[in-house]
């Protein structure tokens, strides 16, 4: 039985000029696991919230054509009746949540329909989200994992046959997006619900979804079971996504006729065991080694000791006897899962905040005694959230501040420079909060080196971006590494872990549990496991393949495993 | 003398009290007292209780009856467990509006006749203040609107209160990050001289004021998202349905404890007007 009939939907936001859905029929089957990927811009969103009813109910616009979701025309229906047939979890899912406590966010909306048993609906849907007994914790107790699985919780219990989710996982380290993923898949297959997400992470869609929907320009391209739809490698490159590793590798392969033309590629590592099974591993001796011997330490960390204050009960200690040493021109990745002390590392290196003890030493000097604002000119952090950058009202006077206050001489010459390496120039009189994610990622990594700081620290640099806008960004990471000596990415991108850091530290419950190469790390299976490392798809893969295999790339892989 | 007050304000404004502090502070006395015995109270009796103690001793000037009420809301606070800040601003604010005279007249050679006025007004200032701490900061939001509503408040309002506790955290950790981009990129004048520190005080506040330009225009990107999932959640629907307002104050119960709460009140109450008769 189909839950969602749609016929020749178009719509056009209020004053677009063009319409963004364009003349779109589809048909979803009850029980479906439905991925829907596509450019940025192609109208996934607005698609989405055609179906609870928003638009043309709350949004209103030019709305031509018929929606039918679990039997009801939305156009006859009103929001209410709509929300209880599909729910809907916003990407900036944070922003759903409107009550303080967990029980409270969770059985508001059935509350609000007047449903008697709310309170039973609220606690169903909290077991059914994996939150059973967090039911009296306030929100902000909980981690960004958990305050997903709450907005999604929220949805859940008005019991919808329908959840529709923005891009889940964008957020997330691994260890959540796999939980969010492990609760949807429940509620698929246990519980018959009809799930569509919005996703970028195609190894995600190989793992988890039935059928996967292309759009294009207001438009559907095409609706196919997964393993058909992922392997069109070429037209979902096309449209910037990037089918999963192992899916690129063995296309590849084809391609250069080294797998016969007859296979059907392979989506999942355990597909790519069996198509990849006739390569055998050549070991290969360029393996990338941290040139040169130790430099100079730049940052030291002493016995380092800093605690949040809680609004209950005992400080949370984040860092307890902290000691690392930081040496010049090292390209650091910092990774742990949410909450492990990343963001506070940076923040104690640029002096926003001051260990309860110890002393962490810049260049030599103790950075107790000396104010945040000299310390701009050796370090500099961009943030996760790049629109707290953004103090002034164009990117060209954001990028200029700190030197115009400074009085470098020829700043404005500078900025033009930087705004020209970023590719900034033509939106140098936008507001940052207005461009684009890619956009305002590159301006606040232009903030972020606008004084030629020694050492650079960046907080989760591709988190909330698209694969292509990603790989952008890794592209402009590695153009800065001749421009910036020292760097530190927070981040829980394992491929960019793996493409651009020379040396990775582990942190898990602020302790450093591992410090070394990618080999070290990735190669070691005690700690992937302990802290719950997702290596790149590929990496795992070539494991899968031979256990002596450490590819990191494609590229590598392709190299290292060849025909018999 | 002078110069010192200045560098410790100076400095206080964004290094002592940061936003982190005000923040957590917030944050405790919304939430942070939620298993103290002023707390588990039923919210409609402690505001019947309010509209006496917060309105009875402006009409009253008898001695006795107003050291009492004082008293009691003295009790009521402590076993409220009210954050630091929350007294601190108390006290300096008792102490601006009638406290400074009272010392003032003491000095100057005031008697008992001119004493007693400014001790009975301070009192009563202090009084009405207490009871407000005691019921606004005692009770956590979502119980004080819910009160509210049973007496008559509109829907809007207590959700109000409740929502904008939910977001204040939000705002200030937004609003502490754009300061804090603002003291990692600005350059400060020097304030090792006096005029230095002058100039640096009007530096922070003129960046504060700075700093909410883009806080607003950042709460009004996040608020869309708000706006839309308040809209599913039938915020608008519950608001017209009388039956929610019910299902919503069901949950509120008069106990023993309540009863008790209000006995001992009056009867303590009762004493000092007996106090005031016999002497």
């Amino acid at each position: 039985m189909n839950i969602i009939e749609i016929e020749n939907l178009t719509y056009s936001y209020p004053a677009a000029k063009s319409p963004i859905l364009k003349d779109i029929s589809l048909q979803v089957e009850e029980g479906d696991f439905l991925a829907v990927v596509g450019n940025n811009g192609c109208g996934k969103s607005t698609f989405c919230k055609t179906l609870n009813g928003l638009i043309p109910h709350f949004i209103t616009g030019d709305f031509e054509g018929k929606v039918m979701v679990g039997g009801l025309n939305t156009q006859e229906s009103d929001v209410g009746t709509l929300a209880c047939k599909a729910g809907y979890v916003y990407q900036d899912f944070e922003n759903q949540i409107v009550r303080p406590t967990v029980l409270d966010d969770a059985s508001y909306a059935c509350l609000n329909y007047a449903m008697e048993d709310y309170r039973e609906r609220g606690l169903e849907a909290l077991s059914l989200c994996g939150l059973q007994n967090r039911e009296e914790d306030y929100i902000w107790q909980l981690s960004g994992g958990q305050t997903h699985l709450l907005a999604l919780a929220g949805a859940v219990s008005l019991r919808p046959d329908i959840l529709i989710l923005d891009e889940p996982i964008a957020q997330l380290d691994p260890g959540h997006a796999d939980k969010i993923y492990g609760v949807l898949k429940d509620l698929n297959e246990k519980q018959g619900k009809t799930i569509i997400v919005i996703e970028h992470h195609t190894e995600y869609i190989a793992d988890y979804c039935k059928h996967v929907m292309l759009m294009k320009d207001g438009k559907i391209v095409w609706k196919l079971p997964t393993d058909e739809a992922l392997r069109r490698v070429d037209e979902l490159k096309e449209c910037n996504i990037f089918p999963p590793q192992v899916t690129i590798a063995a296309h590849r392969m084809k391609t250069e006729g080294r797998l016969p033309q007859e296979q059907p590629l392979p989506t999942t590592v355990r597909e790519g065991k069996e198509a990849f099974q006739a390569l055998k591993y050549k070991a290969s001796s360029a393996s990338k080694r941290s040139e040169g011997g130790q430099s100079e330490p730049v940052v030291s960390f002493r016995d380092v000791s800093i605690a949040y204050r809680s609004v209950k009960g005992d400080d949370r200690m984040v860092f307890d006897r902290l000691n690392l040493e930081i040496r010049r021109g090292e390209k650091i990745a910092l990774i742990g899962s949410n909450g492990a002390g990343k963001s506070t590392l940076m923040k104690l290196m640029v002096g926003l905040l001051k260990p309860s003890e110890g002393d962490i030493i810049l260049d030599g000097e103790n950075i107790r005694k000396k104010k945040t604002e000299n310390l701009s000119q050796k370090v500099s952090l961009v943030y996760q959230n790049p629109e707290e950058m953004f103090i002034k009202d164009s990117i060209k006077a954001d990028i200029s501040y700190a030197m115009q206050v400074r009085h470098v001489e020829n700043y404005q010459e500078r900025t033009q420079k930087l705004l020209e390496r970023f590719r900034l120039t033509e939106l140098q009189e936008r507001d940052g909060r207005l461009l684009s994610g890619g956009q305002m990622r590159r301006a606040s990594l232009a903030i972020g080196i606008a004084l030629n700081p020694g050492i650079l620290l960046l907080d989760e640099p591709t988190a909330n971006l698209d694969i292509a806008t990603r790989k952008e960004i890794m592209q402009t990471l590695s153009d800065m590494k001749d421009i910036t000596e020292t760097v530190m990415i927070a981040t829980h991108d394992m491929q960019l872990v793996c493409e651009w850091a020379e040396r990775i530290l582990v942190l898990n419950q602020g302790k450093v549990v591992a410090d070394g190469t990618r080999d070290e790390i990735f190669g070691n299976q005690a700690v992937v496991e302990t802290v719950g490392i997702r290596p790149p798809e590929i990496f795992s893969m070539g494991q899968a393949l031979n256990e002596k295999a450490l590819c990191y790339t494609v590229d590598e892989f392709m190299q290292s495993f060849v025909e018999a | 003398m002078e110069i010192k007050v200045k560098k410790k304000l100076s400095e206080n404004i964004l290094e002592k009290i940061s936003i982190d502090f005000l923040r957590n502070q917030v944050l405790k006395n919304a939430y942070g007292n939620d298993d103290t015995v002023i707390a588990k109270l039923d919210p409609r009796i402690l505001l019947v209780w309010y509209l006496f103690v917060g309105l009875v001793p402006w009409f009253v000037n008898d001695l006795w009856f107003l050291m009492a009420c004082f008293l009691l809301v003295l009790v009521t606070t402590k076993l409220a467990r009210v954050a630091g800040l929350v007294l601190l601003l108390f006290a300096v604010g008792v102490f601006t509006q009638t406290g400074y005279l009272l010392i003032v007249s003491l000095f100057f050679g005031g008697n008992a006749s001119t004493v007693m006025p400014l001790l009975i007004l301070t009192l009563k200032v202090a009084t009405c203040s207490l009871a407000s701490i005691t019921v606004f900061s005692g009770l956590d939001p979502d119980r004080l609107s819910n009160g509210l509503m049973w007496f008559g408040c509109p829907e809007r309002l207590s959700f109000s209160i409740s929502y904008a506790y939910r977001v204040l955290p939000m705002l200030m950790e937004e609003f502490q990050n754009i300061l804090l981009s603002y003291r990692m990129r600005g350059n400060p004048p020097e304030h090792e001289t006096f005029t230095g520190k002058v100039k640096y005080l009007f530096y922070q506040v003129k960046v504060i004021i700075h700093a909410f330009y883009p806080l607003m225009l950042n709460t009004a990107k996040r608020s869309r998202t708000t706006v839309e999932a308040l809209e599913i959640k039938g915020y608008r629907y519950a608001a017209v349905n009388k039956a929610v307002k019910k299902m919503k104050l069901s949950t509120l119960k008069v106990t023993y404890n309540d009863l008790l709460f209000l006995a001992v009140s009056f009867l303590w109450i009762a004493l000092s007007i007996l106090a005031s008769v016999i002497f």
